[in-house]
């Protein structure tokens, strides 16, 4: 089947050790990755009926670690892995989420012969999946339990195929030959421990920073997932795929810096240095994990030795960078700020600089209100820290045994919450996930609410420069929204729909609480759904909306990809229509799980001065009839507009505007008439 | 390896990444096995002392520092040759070493044909499938038709990992063409045309070249093609010192 898919899906209970495969294409009107992992859960974890969706270290919690048809293909940064399950880092309650990481775990799956695997059910002892070629064994893993994520991969690589050391040698499987190593992703002490703040760590610093799954794992006893596979995908048009990705780097690539790694296999890239110490694969989050406020932060490539030994202790406790930062990649101004910030705010704070915070307020520390212990306060700023730090929360003794649960969780406990959600101290815009760029673009704000956190799609960032750490627009604002109106089928021809006008009357008619403002969003999370989270092409090469001047090459790039590979008949505006068939199957888990639309609200903060951050950014507004790039360093949100907003988003999904729920007409639409019967079963139908 | 490697004293060193083995020695463990009775005969490989080749017109030549370890020439090689997606019947091996986690510039190990002066897959193929294709410039290269699969051209290549590749779905051993023969590729190649893992290598890490390397070991293929650093400072200025890349490192390190 020369269409990109492997053919079929690893399904491990690990319950009854029943191991099966799912046909592919059984899911293949989702596309792959989010898609593919999304129907799979509804059908495993939903349509049962047995299940509230609530705990996510419930063995009945279905993880799905999921391919795109483009990964193995040659197509540049497709090679992501989606994952998909109910996420314990999620606040007030688990979610239904997803997240993705690269490197080289979904390549190797599919040459391995699967599109993906999905794990189920709990173990009654840790283990290890060990997947070579179909051969698929569920593994011992007592002596690893306990290792860090260096250590367990170590000890795994030297075990597959027969105890085979890999060095420069071809290693023989079965009848097939390779030099590569084995794939792993896996877990360390802190996963382990079902903290709600683990991550799942692959090679040596790529991970799924964000939902917590590492604590699925543990809460499954399965400490890792190794894959080795020596197979053939077959693509419809090889010699299009070739072409393509010539095209596209011949115009559009970034071009290399000396020496550049990439972090997916393959890519077209150097966004990492690979003469860093992780060997290009540890990201922003993971090096300033050490960083303090107080501290300067080296951008991305070019960090500090401290930066690398911080890296060091938070990849292999296997601990979420992103949730529990002790500052932010960028340390800002701010004059205005309480006393205990020093004038200066970290851009994305997380549970790290938080017990700071609260160190420096005098209400945590030793014999304190609340007492810091094991955590030696006085020593912060160093590294001995941060391996206490990971050693509380494994062993939840003291605060670890708060901090476990999330920084949300144990401010709760602590009788903060209010307080300091309603200050800005703790700035986790909503679902309890980190600040990210979240304002001024009001498409990525608007989609932590309607989502589960933080929806890690850059793709509008940087329009209209300095947003996107670049120098100023190279272009108008006119010349800006009248080429991107060409580009977003079936919202086309609408320029008004990428106006950021937030003050007055244009911020209602046409601005960010619009009908206009809805369609961005919409075709935002439809083309991401599609190409970024089911195809798994890496959100930081595409899309590509503008290049210098003019237009760039999104989205019929993508769509050429698509086509070379698959073979599809889809026309690029089908593949936005999938997108928005994966999004509704989101969004009914979402509501199966509890959503409603009076939920969907952000943290107080961002309605107040300060919600934005400086950080040089300008976006295109339409007011009073002219187009401007208008700086939005000081944007917060109105709460009236917001519910506004959310009306006219609901109205145009197709959701009813009460509750948020999908109506049965819009899933019929859809081809989820199973979907809409259930949900109208258990009350949770629109209206 | 860049800042040595051009110089006279490491020209002769033989480096543990890219070891000769020389010719009829033993197999090491892990490469391909063959039974020994099912092997026709062949040249002996003492022979490809005396026997003379006419030279390839073209070489691939490296940069292992500058590589980004994305294996999209991998790829590439794959899908213009065989038209799938497979890393293992790539011709030019990419190997990464996470997550062995070796620092660099020790974490990528370039494996590309060398398309030797003295082919021992050429000279010792029973058969006459590995041969030197006059047509193509000197190409050394598989005829398909008369491969039988007897692996003879994996077992002499010196080269660890040996550069001609197994394919089990043919049954045949496969090699770089430098891609005279891509039927799955819109573009002329071979010695003359274009290479798909060079025009797809996005760090420009692949090179051809038309002169043969010195074949003692890798200083020759493994070559410093990094860009000229921009110029910075004010004109007039000179160039400014750039930072020196890592020392090799030695054999047995």
């Amino acid at each position: 089947m020369a269409n990109g898919y492997a053919g079929k899906i690893l399904k491990v209970n690990l319950t009854t050790k029943e191991i099966s495969a799912i046909d592919s294409a059984r899911y293949e009107e989702f596309g792959g990755g989010v898609g593919m992992g999304a129907a799979i859960f509804w059908e495993l974890a939903v349509a049962p009926g047995d299940w509230d969706l609530q705990d996510a270290f419930d063995p009945r919690n279905v993880i799905s670690l999921m391919s795109g048809p483009l990964a193995a293909t040659g197509v540049p940064g497709a090679g992501r892995t989606s994952v998909c399950a109910i996420a314990p880092e999620t606040f007030p309650t688990p979610l239904f989420h997803r997240t993705s990481f690269g490197g080289r775990f979904a390549t190797m799956l599919k040459l391995a012969g699967w599109d993906g695997v999905v794990v189920h059910g709990k173990a009654d002892s840790p283990v290890w999946i060990n997947i070579v070629n179909d051969k698929v064994t569920i593994e011992d893993a007592k002596p690893l339990w306990g290792l860090n994520t260096f250590e367990t991969q170590g000890e795994i690589t030297s075990t597959v195929a027969g105890r085979t050391r890999f060095d420069l040698q071809w290693h023989q499987i079965e009848d097939d030959y390779t030099t590569a190593r084995p794939q792993i992703v896996c877990i360390g002490p802190i996963g382990e421990a079902m903290t709600r703040v683990a991550a799942l760590i692959h090679g040596s610093g790529v991970s799924a920073r964000t939902g917590g799954f590492g604590g699925v794992f543990g809460s499954k006893n399965l400490k890792a997932i190794s894959v080795i596979g020596t197979g053939d995908i077959e693509v419809a048009d090889p010699a299009g795929v070739v072409d393509t990705r010539l095209w596209h780097q011949r115009n559009f690539a970034r071009g290399a810096t000396s020496p550049g790694a990439s972090c997916c296999m393959p890519c077209l890239n150097a966004d990492r240095k690979r003469n860093s110490y992780y060997g290009g694969e540890s990201m922003c989050a993971d090096e300033y994990w050490y960083i303090g406020p107080q501290t300067g932060a080296p951008m991305m490539g070019g960090s500090s030795g401290h930066q690398m030994r911080g890296a060091d202790v938070a990849i292999k406790w296997g601990i979420c960078t992103w949730a529990t930062k002790f500052g932010g990649a960028i340390t800002l101004p701010a004059p205005n700020a309480p006393p205990p910030f020093k004038g200066q705010l970290p851009m994305e704070p997380g549970m790290g600089w938080y017990i700071k915070y609260l160190y420096e307020l005098g209400v945590l520390g030793p014999g304190r209100k609340i007492d810091s212990y094991p955590l030696p306060m006085d020593q912060w700023d160093t590294l001995n820290f941060r391996e206490v730090f990971c050693d509380a929360l494994t062993r939840k003794i003291g605060i670890g045994a708060d901090l476990a649960e999330g920084v949300l969780e144990a401010a709760k406990k602590w009788g903060r919450l209010e307080e300091d959600m309603n200050s800005g101290a703790l700035r986790l815009p909503a679902w309890g996930a980190s600040w990210h760029h979240s304002l001024p673009g009001v498409d990525w704000a608007y989609s932590y609410i309607f989502m589960s956190g933080d929806p890690m799609w850059h793709g509008f960032f940087g329009l209209g420069g300095g947003g996107g750490f670049g120098g100023p627009a190279t272009y108008t604002a006119e010349q800006l929204v009248e080429t991107m109106a060409k580009k977003v089928v079936p919202f086309d021809g609408e320029p008004l729909i990428f106006s950021n006008a937030w003050k007055g009357e244009d911020a209602w008619k046409t601005g960010i609480y619009s009908s206009y403002k809805a369609k961005m969003l919409a075709w935002a999370r439809r083309f991401a759904g599609f190409y970024n989270e089911s195809m798994s092409i890496c959100e930081m090469l595409l899309p590509n909306f503008m290049a210098g001047g003019s237009a760039g090459p999104s989205p019929e790039l993508e769509y050429r990809y698509y086509k070379a590979v698959t073979g599809s008949r889809n026309t690029l505006a089908d593949t936005i229509e999938i997108g928005r068939k994966i999004w509704n199957m989101e969004r009914a888990i979402r509501v199966m799980a509890g959503r409603h639309r009076d939920q969907e609200k952000f943290a107080p903060f961002m309605h107040m001065p300060g919600a934005t951050f400086p950080m040089g950014g300008s976006k295109a507004v339409y007011q009073n009839g002219e187009w401007s790039f208008e700086d939005q360093n000081d944007l917060y949100l109105d709460r009236e507009g917001v519910e506004q907003f959310k009306t006219h988003f609901y109205r145009l999904e197709g959701w009813d505007v009460a509750t948020g729920w999908p109506t049965r007409s819009t899933l019929e639409e859809l081809g989820m008439k199973k979907v809409a019967d259930l949900m109208d079963a258990k009350g949770k139908l629109g209206g | 390896m860049a800042e040595s490697r051009n110089t006279e004293s490491n020209k002769k060193t033989v480096l543990r990444r890219d070891f000769l083995r020389g010719s009829g020695a033993v197999l090491a463990a892990g490469t391909l096995s063959v039974g020994v009775s099912q092997i026709p005969a062949a040249a002996s490989p003492q022979a490809a002392e005396t026997k003379s080749y006419p030279k390839s017109t073209g070489y691939i030549v490296y940069d292992s520092r500058l590589c980004l370890g994305c294996q999209s020439c991998m790829f590439a090689c794959s899908m213009t040759h065989e038209g799938v997606a497979n890393p293992s019947l790539s011709r030019i091996q990419i190997i990464r070493d996470a997550p062995s986690f070796t620092h660099y510039p020790y974490d990528v190990v370039m494996s590309v044909c060398r398309q030797c002066v003295s082919p021992l897959c050429v000279q010792n193929c029973p058969t006459g499938a590995c041969h030197v294709d006059e047509e193509n410039g000197n190409v050394r290269r598989i005829e398909p038709s008369k491969c039988i699969g007897c692996r003879r051209c994996i077992q002499s290549c010196p080269h660890k990992p040996h550069r001609t590749i197994w394919n089990s779905a043919k049954n045949k051993s496969t090699k770089c063409d430098l891609c005279a023969d891509a039927p799955y590729w819109n573009e002329k190649g071979g010695p003359e045309g274009k290479q798909a893992c060079v025009e797809t290598c996005p760090a420009k890490a692949l090179k051809l070249v038309r002169e043969a390397p010195p074949q003692m070991d890798i200083s020759g293929y493994d070559v410093n093609l990094a860009p000229p650093p921009r110029k910075m400072g004010f004109p007039g200025m000179g160039m400014p010192k750039t930072e020196s890349k890592p020392a090799a490192k030695k054999e047995g390190a």
